[in-house]
């Protein structure tokens, strides 16, 4: 009779070993057919995105309109680039970027406004580069600032606005960055830093100094050598260019002053 | 001519249960519907591939938080639609997994849905530029295709599975996670993480017929 119970009771030992389960719960029975709502969401989505084109093409429609309606040539020149400009009005900028109002917040009183791209999304770009911001003075562009790798450019004179005047502003930035790397002791980033401010703006002496006492520091005489003498060689370029800017000054006054006596004496 | 009778009833039960097996042993093939779902070993199959499939498109397009990433981009962009390519998506998890057919679902429903367009992949573009290469020399001037004419990617696919098994006796309980990142390739900002879990509970009985 306990032979028997025995394995009876061994079983029931081990039942009660294992991991107790509530009753499961299954979300899907085999062989149960699908509905298919990927198909529909696709449909759904295919007409938001419809509609979403339709009426961005609208807007910009009526954008492009109004500003290729008002436009200087110099203006228009830049819209057709895809590049904003000093003196824009705000649809002039939207057309510039290719963009409408929804990517954009205006912040501001009435006569002096800041655009900037909507928090949380990609900035607007113009063919240059993203844009950080936008400061709009009596409906025209007075300024307007490029997010780039090494910070913020602003430009609000024609000149910033050139390839030689971004160029300038790029090297400056390399500059400075190299200086912190400088003051961080990474000589081989601030060396590299440097050198892409040199191609950037060739030729000017406080890089090629940079350079030189980069090297130096770095233990490579012969390189720093002759960056030091390609500072020297440079600043004499500059004493030259200095003497002629002077010379020229002096000489123009010397006339002014000439001229201005002939008609004193006339009176 | 009576013979056995023993050897006679032995050989008409044999004949009787050859009659009955033989049929049971042919193959038999049922042609099904492909939303059907069927589970027999409880490895990955179609069934989860087609369910991952249809929660990402879901979650790319019908975002929680309100508008999709795509539309975010459009408003940018001038009503520009984005575009993705698809890297890679890893298999971390310890059964094959063909990740092509979901992800080829979602490619489907991007491209069908007009809201996202598709490159290339670099392994699919391979062949493309070699065809494109070729045309430069053997196509007429006016049907051959310009080089440096394709379209950069803003967004990729990225992606990988993950699984943990538990297992005790005959039975055991398999997770599938399957999370799939579009990422700028311009900034790594991260825009859009899709996430489906899969949990199977599989009770294999010892003996069985």
């Amino acid at each position: 009779m306990y032979k028997r119970l025995i394995p009876l009771l061994v079983l029931a030992l081990v039942a009660a070993c294992g991991p107790r389960i509530r009753p499961l719960v299954p979300v899907m029975d085999n062989g149960e057919v699908l509905d298919t709502s990927g198909e529909e969401t696709v449909a759904r989505a295919a007409e938001v995105s419809a509609a979403e084109r339709a009426s961005t093409a609208a807007a910009l429609g009526e954008i492009e309109a109004e500003a290729l309606a008002s436009c200087t040539p110099e203006t228009c020149a830049a819209i057709a680039r895809g590049e904003v400009a000093l003196g824009m009005t705000p649809a002039e900028v939207l057309a510039a970027t290719r963009t409408t109002w929804s990517a954009w917040e205006t912040r501001g009183a009435s006569d002096v406004t800041v655009m900037t791209g909507r928090l949380g999304a990609q900035p607007p770009s113009d063919a240059v580069g993203p844009l950080a911001f936008v400061s709009l003075q009596d409906g025209a562009v007075r300024s307007y600032t490029y997010s780039e790798p090494q910070g913020f450019r602003t430009v609000n004179s024609l000149a910033d606005a050139t390839t030689a005047g971004r160029a300038d502003a790029q090297a400056e930035a390399l500059l400075r960055e190299g200086d912190q790397y400088t003051v961080a002791g990474r000589l081989d980033l601030a060396l590299a830093r440097y050198d892409q401010a040199d191609i950037l703006r060739p030729g000017d002496p406080q890089t090629t100094l940079r350079i030189a006492r980069t090297l130096d520091k770095q233990l490579r005489p012969i390189e720093a050598v002759l960056r030091y003498r390609m500072f020297i060689h440079q600043m004499e370029l500059e004493k030259i260019r200095a003497r002629g800017e002077v010379a020229a000054n002096v000489a123009e006054a010397i006339a002014r002053a000439h001229e201005r006596i002939v008609v004193i004496e006339k009176r | 001519m009576t013979g056995n009778p023993i050897r006679r009833s032995l050989t008409v039960v044999v004949l009787g249960a050859a009659i009955i097996t033989l049929p049971g042993c042919a193959r038999q093939v049922t042609r099904i519907a492909p939303e059907q779902a069927i589970d027999l070993s409880g490895h990955w199959n179609d069934v989860d591939s087609r369910l991952v499939a249809e929660e990402m498109i879901e979650q790319s397009f019908s975002p929680a938080g309100g508008v999709s990433w795509a539309t975010r981009f459009s408003q940018v962009h001038g009503g520009e639609a984005p575009t993705v390519i698809v890297g890679t998506i890893r298999n971390r998890s310890m059964e094959h997994v063909p990740v092509g057919t979901f992800v080829n679902d979602l490619e489907r429903a991007y491209i069908n849905s007009g809201m996202v367009r598709v490159v290339a992949s670099s392994s699919e573009r391979v062949e493309v530029r070699d065809e494109r290469v070729d045309q430069q020399q053997f196509a007429s001037a006016t049907s051959r295709s310009r080089l440096r004419s394709e379209t950069g990617a803003d967004f990729m696919l990225q992606g990988d599975i993950q699984s943990i098994e538990d297992r005790e006796g005959g039975e055991s309980v398999v997770f599938y996670q399957v999370d799939l990142t579009l990422v700028n390739l311009e900034t790594n900002e991260k825009v859009w993480v899709g996430q489906h879990k899969i949990k199977k509970f599989i009770d294999r009985p010892r003996f069985g017929f």
